[in-house]
C-alpha cells in the first residue's frame, strides 16, 4: 500500500492546474457553499424526516389511531418532493458544481472512492423507490407493508449518511490515508465518528423541527398535543446528539486546524463568529424544543418556526465552519483549493507552474503582464476574484511595490517550508505557524513571481488613473 | 497544437480494473437513458397529444403520471455513469463541461423547473382542467436539457475543438454531426415513448378499458413510433456519413466488433418500421404491438454499445500513450457489489409485495 504513496508523487504530471478556469465573480467556491448547504439540509431531512415518519406510522398502526396516520401522510408528499426530486436533483448539483470549479479534487476523491459512491447508490435507488412507493401505497396495501416500506426507506437513506459522511470528513481530516492511500484509512479517518454522531442528531431535529409544521395543522387540540411533544423529545434528543458529536468532533482536530477558528487567537476571526453563532444557536433551539417538549399546547406556530431557524442556523454554520476550517487545502495536507498538490511544490518551483497550467497559460507569452495574469489564473483564481468575493483589487490597494513582493516572496518561501517539511509532523502539516496560513503557497519560478508582482500592480486604482491619464 | 491543452491524467491508480469501468459504465447508462427516453419522448407526446383528437386526455395523464416517477429514476440512474466516466475520462470530461460552464449548470435548474412543471401538470389533471401549455414548457426544458447533454459529449470526445471553443462559446454547437446526434436521441424517444403508449394502451383495454379511448391513444402511439422511425432511420445514415473521416474508417475497420451491433440496430430498425405499418388495428394486434417494444429496447440496447466504440474512436489519437496504473481497491469493490445486490434485491422485493399486498375485504388498509 505504502507504494501508492510513492506512485503518486513520481508518475505523471498531473498537478492539478492544468484545467480551464471557470471565471465567476461570486467566486467558484461561494457557488460550492450555496449548493451543498441547500444540499444537505435537504438531504438530512430527508434520512431524519424517513424515521420519523416511520415511528409516527408504526405508533399510528399500534395504537389505531387515525390522527397519527393522518400527520404520516401529510408529510409523506413532502418526504418524496424533498428526497426524490430535490435531494437528487441537488445531489448531482453537486457533483456538476464541484467538477466545475474543483476537478482536479475532484478527479482525485472519485479516484480513491468511486466505488464508496457506487455502494451509496445503491442505497439511493433503495431509497427513490422507497419513497416513490410509499407515496403511492397509501390506502391501498396493507398496513404491514406499507410499514415496511418506509422502514426500508429509513433504512436506505441512513446508510448512504454512514457512507458519504466517510468522504465528506475526509477532506478535513484524511488522517492515515495520507501515508497508506488506503481506502479504509480515507473512510475511517479521526473525524468520521463524531461526524456520524453530530449528523444523527441533525438529521433528527431537522426532521422534528419539519414534522411539528405539519403537526400545527391538526384541528384537533386533543390529538395534536402527544404530536408536537413526541416531536420535540426527537428534537431535544438531535440537538443533544449534535451537541455531542460537534464536541466530539472539535476535540478530534489537529491542533493547527482548530486554532483557524478556535480560542482567543483565532486565525480566522470570521470563523470564530461563525463558530459562536453554531453554538448560541443550539443552545436557544434546546430551549425551545424543551419548552415545546413541556408545554406542548403553548408551542404554536411563531416558536415552531423558531425552531426551525435556530436548527438551520445551527447547522448552516457548522457547515460553513467544516469547510472555512479547511483552508487552504481541498484535501488537508494533500491538494490545496487551487489544485496543487503538496508533493508537486518542488517540481513546480523548478519547471515554473505555467509550463502544467497549459490553459490558464494560453497566451500568456504576449508580455510580462500576461504572464503574471496567467499565473494568478493557475494559483490564486481559485480564491481570488478580480472585484468579487476576496477581491484581489482591494486586497492590493493599499499595498506599494516592495511590500508585494516581500507578501509574494513569503509566499514562496513557504512553499519551501512545505517541501522541506519544516512544520510537517506526520504528513499533517501545522499551517498556524506559517505568515500566511490561510494562502496556497506560491509556487513556481522566480519569473513568474515577478510577472505575477506586475500584474497585481496593473489592479491598483494608482496605475489605473495612470493609464487613463495617458490616453 | 491542440492536444497540448489536454490534462494530464489523473496520477492516482484506477481502483479497479478498466474492463470493468466499461461494463458496468455501459450498462448502468442503458439504464439511464432508457428511463430518459420514456421522460423525453413521454413529454413530447403528451405536449403533442393535442394533435390527437381522441384519447388526447388519456395520453397526457399517462405520461405525466409515468414522468412523476420516470425523472427520478432517470436521475437516480445518471448518477452511475457519471461517476464511471470521472474515474476513465474526467480530464476530457471535466474540461468539455467547465467550457460550457453555465450551460452544464443551467441544466440543473431546467431540470427542476421540468419537475415541478410535471407536478403541476399532475395535479391539474387530476382536478380535471387542463395542462396542455405546462406540458409544452416541460417538454422544451428536456430538449434543452438534452442539447446540453449532447454538446458536451462532443465536445469531451474532441479536445481538438476545445481552443475555439474556449474563446467563442456558442462553437460549441457548430459540430457538423450535432444535429444528426441530437435528432437521433429525440427520434429514439418518441419511438419508445410512442411503444410504450400503446403497449399500456393494449394492456388497459384487455383489463376492462375504455376500448375508444384506448384504441385512440394506441393509434396515436403506433403513429408517432413510425414516423419517428423513418425519420431515424434516414438520421441514422446523416449521422453516419457526417461523422470525421478517421473516426468512420476505425469504425469500419474494426470489423464484427463495430458492425454487429451497428447490424443488428439498423436491422433491428428496418423490422421495427415494417412491424410498425402492419399495425391497423392496435388494440386487435396486441402482440405486434409487445413485438414493437421490444424491437425498440433491442435496437437501444446495441446503439448503447456503438455509441460508446465511436468514443474510443474519436479519442484514439488523444489518449494514445495513456500510461493507466491499475491498483483494484478489492474491498471496496466488494463492498459495492455486495450493497448493489443487497439494494436491488431488496427493491424488487419490496416492489412485488406492494403489488401482491391487498387488504381483504373488510381488513383496514394502510
Ligand atoms: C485558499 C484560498 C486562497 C488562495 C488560493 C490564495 N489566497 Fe490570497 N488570501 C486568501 C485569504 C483567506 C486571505 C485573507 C483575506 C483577509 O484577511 O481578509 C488572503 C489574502 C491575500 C492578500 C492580502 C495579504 C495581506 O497581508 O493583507 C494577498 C495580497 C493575497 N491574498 C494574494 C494572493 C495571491 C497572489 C495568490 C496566488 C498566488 C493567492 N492570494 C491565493 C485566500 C487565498
Amino acid at each position: 500500500m505504502v507504494r501508492f504513496s510513492q506512485r503518486l508523487i513520481t508518475v505523471g504530471k498531473g498537478d492539478g492546474v492544468d484545467y480551464p478556469i471557470w471565471n465567476l465573480a461570486m467566486g467558484g467556491g461561494v457557488l460550492i457553499g450555496i449548493v451543498a448547504i441547500t444540499h444537505v439540509i435537504v438531504s438530512h431531512f430527508a434520512v431524519g424526516g424517513g424515521f420519523a415518519i416511520a415511528v409516527i406510522e408504526t405508533l399510528a398502526v399500534r395504537r389505531g389511531n387515525p390522527a397519527w396516520r393522518a400527520l404520516a401522510k401529510r408529510s409523506s408528499l413532502m418526504l418524496i418532493l424533498v428526497s426524490t426530486v430535490f435531494g437528487a436533483i441537488s445531489g448531482v448539483g453537486i457533483w456538476v458544481t464541484i467538477g466545475l470549479v474543483q476537478p482536479a479534487a475532484t478527479s482525485a476523491l472519485i479516484h480513491n472512492y468511486v466505488w464508496g459512491w457506487a455502494a451509496e447508490w445503491g442505497f439511493f435507488i433503495l431509497e427513490v423507490v422507497t419513497a416513490l412507493l410509499y407515496y403511492a401505497t397509501w390506502d391501498k396495501v396493507r398496513p404491514r407493508t406499507h410499514l415496511v416500506i418506509i422502514w426500508l426507506y429509513a433504512f436506505a437513506a441512513y446508510m448512504s449518511l454512514v457512507i458519504i459522511q466517510g468522504i465528506l470528513s475526509f477532506m478535513l481530516t484524511p488522517g492515515r490515508w495520507l501515508e497508506t492511500h488506503s481506502f479504509w484509512d480515507g473512510i475511517f479517518n479521526p473525524s468520521y465518528l463524531p461526524g456520524i454522531v453530530l449528523r444523527t442528531g441533525i438529521c433528527l431535529f431537522l426532521a422534528g423541527a419539519y414534522l411539528t409544521l405539519a403537526a400545527l395543522r391538526e384541528h384537533d387540540r386533543l390529538a395534536r398535543a402527544p404530536m408536537v411533544r413526541l416531536l420535540a423529545w426527537f428534537q431535544v434528543a438531535g440537538i443533544l446528539l449534535a451537541y455531542g458529536g460537534y464536541r466530539w468532533w472539535e476535540h478530534v482536530l489537529p491542533e493547527s486546524v482548530r486554532a483557524i477558528f478556535l480560542g482567543g487567537k483565532a486565525l480566522l476571526p470570521a470563523l470564530a463568529a461563525t463558530r459562536h453563532l453554531a453554538l448560541w444557536a443550539l443552545a436557544a433551539y434546546l430551549l425551545v424544543a424543551l419548552f415545546a417538549a413541556l408545554a406542548p399546547r403553548s408551542h404554536m406556530w411563531p416558536t415552531a418556526v423558531a425552531a426551525m431557524l435556530a436548527a438551520c442556523v445551527f447547522f448552516g454554520a457548522y457547515e460553513r465552519l467544516r469547510e472555512g476550517a479547511r483552508k487552504p487545502f481541498v484535501i488537508r495536507d494533500f491538494m490545496f483549493s487551487n489544485g496543487i498538490l503538496v508533493s508537486d511544490i518542488g517540481k513546480l518551483d523548478e519547471h515554473g507552474v505555467l509550463a502544467t497550467a497549459v490553459w490558464a497559460a494560453r497566451g500568456s507569452a504576449a508580455s510580462q503582464e500576461a504572464m503574471g495574469r496567467a499565473v494568478f489564473r493557475a494559483e490564486c483564481a481559485a480564491c481570488h476574484t478580480i472585484d468579487g468575493y476576496l477581491s484581489i483589487r482591494k486586497l492590493v490597494a493599499p499595498v506599494d511595490p516592495d511590500m508585494l513582493n516581500g507578501i509574494l516572496g513569503t509566499l514562496r518561501e513557504e512553499g519551501k517550508e512545505y517541501a522541506r517539511g519544516t512544520y510537517t509532523h506526520q504528513g499533517h502539516v501545522a499551517t498556524d505557524k506559517l505568515d500566511y496560513p490561510l494562502m496556497p503557497p506560491l509556487v513556481g519560478t522566480a519569473a513568474e513571481q515577478e510577472a505575477l508582482a506586475v500584474y497585481l500592480l496593473t489592479l491598483q486604482p494608482s496605475h489605473i488613473a495612470e493609464a487613463s491619464h495617458a490616453q | 497544437m491542440p492536444n497540448s491543452l489536454i490534462p494530464a491524467l489523473d496520477p492516482a491508480p484506477l481502483p479497479g480494473p478498466p474492463w470493468l469501468f466499461q461494463v458496468l459504465w455501459v450498462l448502468t447508462f442503458f439504464i439511464h437513458i432508457v428511463f430518459v427516453n420514456t421522460v423525453l419522448g413521454g413529454t413530447l407526446l403528451a405536449a403533442l397529444a393535442g394533435l390527437a383528437g381522441e384519447g388526447r386526455r388519456e395520453t397526457r395523464t399517462l405520461f405525466v403520471e409515468v414522468n412523476s416517477w420516470a425523472i427520478s429514476l432517470a436521475i437516480t440512474f445518471g448518477i452511475a455513469p457519471l461517476l464511471f466516466i470521472q474515474v476513465v475520462l474526467g480530464r476530457f470530461f471535466y474540461t468539455a463541461t467547465i467550457l460550457v460552464a453555465w450551460a452544464w449548470l443551467g441544466m440543473l435548474v431546467l431540470l427542476t423547473v421540468a419537475y415541478y412543471l410535471n407536478y403541476v401538470a399532475k395535479f391539474r389533471l387530476r382536478a380535471g382542467k387542463g395542462a396542455g401549455a405546462v406540458v409544452a414548457v416541460e417538454a422544451a426544458c428536456f430538449l434543452a436539457i438534452a442539447a446540453i447533454q449532447v454538446t458536451v459529449n462532443l465536445l469531451h470526445l474532441q479536445p481538438g475543438r476545445w481552443a475555439v471553443v474556449a474563446d467563442h462559446v456558442w462553437a460549441a454547437l457548430s459540430d457538423r454531426t450535432f444535429a444528426p446526434r441530437y435528432l437521433h436521441f429525440v427520434f429514439a424517444a418518441v419511438a419508445m415513448a410512442g411503444a410504450l403508449a400503446a403497449w399500456v394502451a393494449v394492456r388497459r383495454a384487455a383489463h376492462g378499458g375504455d376500448a375508444g379511448a384506448c384504441r385512440a391513444m394506441a393509434r396515436f402511439g403506433i403513429r408517432a413510433a413510425l414516423v419517428a422511425t423513418l425519420l431515424q432511420l434516414a438520421d441514422g445514415f446523416w449521422l453516419l456519413l457526417a461523422l470525421p473521416e478517421e473516426v468512420l474508417r476505425s469504425f469500419m475497420r474494426a470489423g464484427a466488433a463495430t458492425m454487429a451491433p451497428l447490424g443488428v440496430g439498423v436491422m433491428a430498425g428496418v423490422l421495427l418500421l415494417v412491424v410498425l405499418a402492419g399495425i391497423s388495428d392496435p388494440l386487435a394486434q396486441s402482440t405486434r404491438v409487445r413485438r414493437v417494444a421490444e424491437l425498440v429496447v433491442v435496437a437501444m440496447a446495441v446503439m448503447v454499445v456503438t455509441r460508446h466504440q465511436l468514443r474510443d474512436f474519436y479519442l484514439a489519437a488523444a489518449r494514445a500513450g495513456e500510461q493507466v496504473t491499475v491498483a483494484p481497491q478489492l474491498g471496496p469493490l466488494a463492498l459495492f457489489l455486495g450493497v448493489f445486490v443487497l439494494c436491488i434485491g431488496l427493491t424488487i422485493w419490496v416492489l412485488v409485495r406492494a403489488a401482491k399486498d391487498r387488504p381483504a375485504p373488510g381488513e383496514r388498509a394502510a
